[in-house]
């Protein structure tokens, strides 16, 4: 039986990873220059429509991993599968895409098959017989040579963008695909994923909002943060603040104004307790009004502010909130 | 709050390396550039059995080489000669000075020294710009094929039986918690034969070194000043480039030590700073505030009027002069430039002494990869190359300098006149000295009042044009740091800052940090309702706190790598 290299592609729901393809195009080359053979594996619940679009890419054979257990990912089952899959097969090399979901169970895999994992590489070359592959070091500034020293099969991750997936060769006749089905035992599984869910996208883009009410250290405590939103809802605003509040975690990060936030121009800009520190300034300055609300009369925020309010803004924002809100009514 | 440290238990990538030359200032830089060329002359002559440059690397932790150098600066050329001969023909070097004057300031007028002291004597330097400088000797190492690695930060020292094994890197993508975030990445380890601290002033891996072999157990104490500066630009013709100007008295009193410094670059470019001795007795004094105090004066207000300031900094120097530099070298180790504490007190000058003290390190460096020896009595040729160069020649007139100002100027004037006659020895074999965090005084012990003082006390408010608060010169700086990352001013204690702190000396980290670090903030339940507050993201790099803080609490360690000021032109 000839030497192979096998590519483990990546899919979820039925929708393959399309950095699968930058791994088969280096797997193609590495199978030319080795003269060995590649094949291609796809693992899941049900995998069929993924494996048919493999098999359109020029691979000697494309094995379709199929168990009801492998239908959610999980490391266990996947490592499980793939455990028997190589020690059957017995590739020399199995290559990956450095996906997340392969940064998971690769290292596992390996270990479990007591081989080592080269991983996160970014190209190969070959070296009289030996493969050897080049990671990057100190954030891109080295390259790396490293080289399996111990038994096949070798595992191998490159990373996304080092070879590219539209170079991929693909062939006339589609391959043969071979339908395995992984015994997997449920017990073996000690994690139970639940439903998957997308990240709530972030709910703000500041640099849109028309109308921004802006806390600062004015504010005093975390729970004087809602008398803002309650003033922003009333506006029809979003809420936003200085360093400091954001600092101390009682608004998100992604609502900071300033040199080390973002920068906004809205319509208009409610200044709440915010001194102006120059840092701050820098982020809102373009704003087309500015109001600035804060009991120190020389705080430099005034400076730059088309109107001010020097005075107490527990005061004025709950007697402004409850105006604005008669006048919506 | 949530102090840095390296992670615990975490897996390490090793690396193996010949020579690894933490920080790439003058010092680190020069280094380098030493070790290639004796490495580039034994490959000459010995073809059969050449060296390799490919593992020895300088850390940086500033993103560009050059961004968190800061100095005045002349530049006595001296070291440079040696190390490049003809130099001054392609580095960046902005005048070459001509013109000095010193003057004595009162609160209202000015004295010219009739002559021009000695020491203060600058003909035949340059000004330059050290951060344009260093940025042009990291292009030079480069070019000589050793690699810079910037973004870097040394964070621990690697010691295994006594011996320095090398140098771990910072841990990268840590949030506030100290925790891995996704893009995390654990600091190296770096196995070197030879590491070489060139951390500048205050090295946290040299106070690791110092601390952990006692090393100055037979040094005065190190003393330190710390340096504000602003580069100006100003209308055409206020001063010529080359021209120098050094001012003593206001607005420091007879018991403060310091002075400050205005060069003449070119294009119209000035810097103006203000060095002032980390061994004051207030703790409410604020150096900023003492800069700012400075372009009140009618002479600076007159220079600066209708310019406009464009970067700010500030850094710590050591001025305890060559009875507080500890041992040079040991196993597997050696302390070069500010680390090491090579600065003219007197002269007010390092960069030359740094450049020259990383050349000798260089050739003991080379001379043990020749032998394949890097233990400590290899390396102390090191030590025995620094006592036989002008390093040492130049630092012994001026031994007892800096510690004859400890009763204040006017009796430290005479000891320094009576040294200049003595070749340095003054009264005294050896002046002793403490320091200076040792000599603020408790709040409650101070006369009422400001008594004198009232314009170096507490923030200063600025009038945003000549004068600036704190903040606004921070911005400055161009001072960066990814906010989400844990604090990297190490508090041992946050309860001292709390309670004894607040009543004994007032906190003094919100006064003497340039940056506008430190803050206490109104809090519940605390005893004095008030509970400090680190804004760690303006740390300018100065290290002044490791230095002034009365009770030695709190460590200045590098956070995650490229963070820090960006001291473009500086």
């Amino acid at each position: 039986m000839a030497d192979t290299v096998l590519v483990v592609v990546e899919q979820r729901e039925g929708k393959l990873n399309r950095v699968s393809l930058e791994t088969l195009t280096a797997a193609q080359a590495i199978a030319t220059e080795m003269g060995w053979s590649l094949e291609a594996a796809v693992i899941g619940g049900s995998v069929d429509p993924v494996a048919q679009e493999i098999a359109k890419v020029k691979v000697a054979k494309v094995y379709a991993i199929e168990s009801p257990q492998l239908e959610r990912y999980t490391a266990d089952g996947y490592v499980a599968a793939l455990k028997q899959f190589t020690a059957s097969r017995q590739p020399k090399l199995v290559l990956m895409p450095h996906t997340y979901q392969v940064r998971d169970f690769a290292p596992k895999l390996a270990a479990a098959l007591e081989r080592t994992l080269i991983s996160d590489a970014v190209g190969y070359r070959k070296e009289g017989t030996k493969l050897v592959f080049t990671r990057q070091m100190f954030q891109g500034k080295f390259a790396a040579d490293v080289s399996f020293s111990c038994d096949p099969p070798h595992f191998a991750t490159f990373q996304a963008g080092s070879y590219r997936g539209d170079k991929v060769e693909t062939s006339a006749s589609a391959a043969p695909i071979e339908k395995l089905g992984a015994q997997v035992d449920g017990s073996a599984i000690r994690v139970k994923p639940l439903d998957i869910f997308k990240e709530a996208k972030q709910a703000v883009d500041l640099t849109q909002a028309e109308i921004i009410v802006s806390v600062g250290r004015g504010i005093k405590e975390q729970k004087n943060i809602e008398l803002a939103k309650a003033l922003a809802d009333a506006l029809g605003g979003e809420i936003a603040a200085s360093r400091p509040i954001c600092d101390s975690g009682w608004l998100p990060m992604d609502r900071q104004i300033g040199s080390s936030g973002q920068t906004v121009a809205p319509k208009l800009y409610l200044a709440l307790g915010i001194s102006g520190a120059i840092q701050h300034i820098v982020g809102m300055k373009g704003a087309k009004s500015i109001i600035a609300i804060n009991k120190d009369a020389e705080a430099p925020i005034f400076e730059i502010a088309d109107f001010g309010v020097v005075g107490n803004l527990f005061d004025i924002v709950p007697a402004l909130t409850e105006e604005l809100r008669k006048a919506k009514s | 709050m949530i102090f840095r440290t390296p992670l615990p238990n975490t897996e390490r990538p090793q690396m193996e390396a010949d020579v690894v030359i933490v920080g790439g200032g003058p010092a680190g830089m020069a280094c380098a550039l030493r070790l290639s060329q004796l490495i580039d002359e034994h490959n000459k002559k010995n073809p059969d059995w050449p060296l390799s440059k490919e593992n020895i690397y300088v850390l940086e932790k500033a993103r560009e080489v050059g961004q968190h150098c800061l100095s005045g600066a002349l530049l006595d050329p001296r070291s440079m000669r040696e190390l490049l001969p003809g130099f001054e023909k392609e580095a960046p070097i902005d005048a070459e000075v001509s013109k000095e004057a010193v003057y004595f300031l009162t609160e209202r007028s000015k004295f010219k020294s009739p002559i021009t002291p000695p020491p203060m004597r600058d003909h035949g330097n340059y000004v330059i710009s050290i951060n344009k400088f260093v940025k042009w000797l990291g292009e030079k190492v480069e070019q000589a094929g050793i690699t810079i690695f910037t973004g870097f930060a040394g964070s621990e020292l690697l010691v295994e039986n006594d011996r320095v094994i090398g140098v771990r890197t910072d841990d990268k993508g840590l949030d506030k918690q100290n925790q891995p975030k996704s893009n995390f990445e654990p600091g190296y380890d770096l196995r070197a034969k030879i590491t070489i601290l060139s951390e500048g002033t205050r090295g946290s891996l040299t106070k690791q070194l110092i601390g952990r072999f006692t090393l100055d157990k037979e040094c005065n104490p190190q003393t330190y000043g710390v340096g504000v500066k602003e580069l100006w630009e100003l209308p055409a013709g206020r001063i010529a480039p080359g021209e120098v100007i050094y001012t003593a008295g206001w607005p420091l009193t007879n018991h403060e030590y310091g002075g400050a410094w205005i060069y003449g670059s070119k294009d119209n470019i000035v810097s103006l700073g203000f060095v002032m001795g980390l061994d004051y007795r207030d703790p409410r004094l604020d150096p900023h505030h003492v800069m700012q105090a400075f372009k009140t004066h009618p002479f600076v207000r007159e220079l600066l009027d209708g310019g406009k300031m464009i970067r700010y900094g500030a850094k710590s120097l050591p001025y305890g002069g060559w009875f507080s530099i500890p041992p040079l070298a040991g196993d597997g180790w050696m302390l070069t430039g500010d680390s090491a504490g090579f600065v003219n007190s007197q002269r007010l000058k390092g960069i030359h002494l740094a450049i020259k003290s990383g050349m000798l390190a260089a050739e003991s460096a080379y001379e043990a990869l020749v032998d394949g020896d890097f233990s400590a009595n290899q390396l102390s040729s090191y030590q025995s190359r620094v006592e036989k160069s002008w390093i040492r020649e130049e630092l012994w007139k001026v031994r007892n300098f800096h510690q004859a100002f400890e009763h204040g100027m006017f009796e430290g004037m005479i000891h320094a006149a009576l040294q200049q006659v003595t070749l340095g020895r003054g009264l005294h074999e050896r002046y002793t000295s403490h320091a200076g965090h040792k000599r603020l005084e408790q709040i409650g012990h101070l006369p009422s009042g400001g008594y004198g003082r009232e314009h170096m006390l507490g923030p200063a408010k600025g009038d945003g044009k000549v004068t600036f608060d704190k903040l606004t010169d921070v911005y400055h700086s161009g001072t960066k740091h990814d906010d989400d990352q844990p604090i990297h001013l190490v508090i041992h204690d946050t309860d001292i800052c709390n309670t004894r702190c607040t009543v004994e000396y007032g906190n003094p980290c919100q006064h003497f940090c340039p940056a506008k670090v430190y803050e206490m903030l109104e809090a519940a339940d605390v005893p004095n309702g008030k509970e400090i507050h680190v804004n760690f993201a303006n740390c300018v790099h100065c290290k002044t706190c490791d230095i002034m803080d009365p009770y030695q609490i709190i460590t200045w360690v590098p956070p995650e790598g490229g963070g820090g000021p960006n001291y473009d032109g500086m």
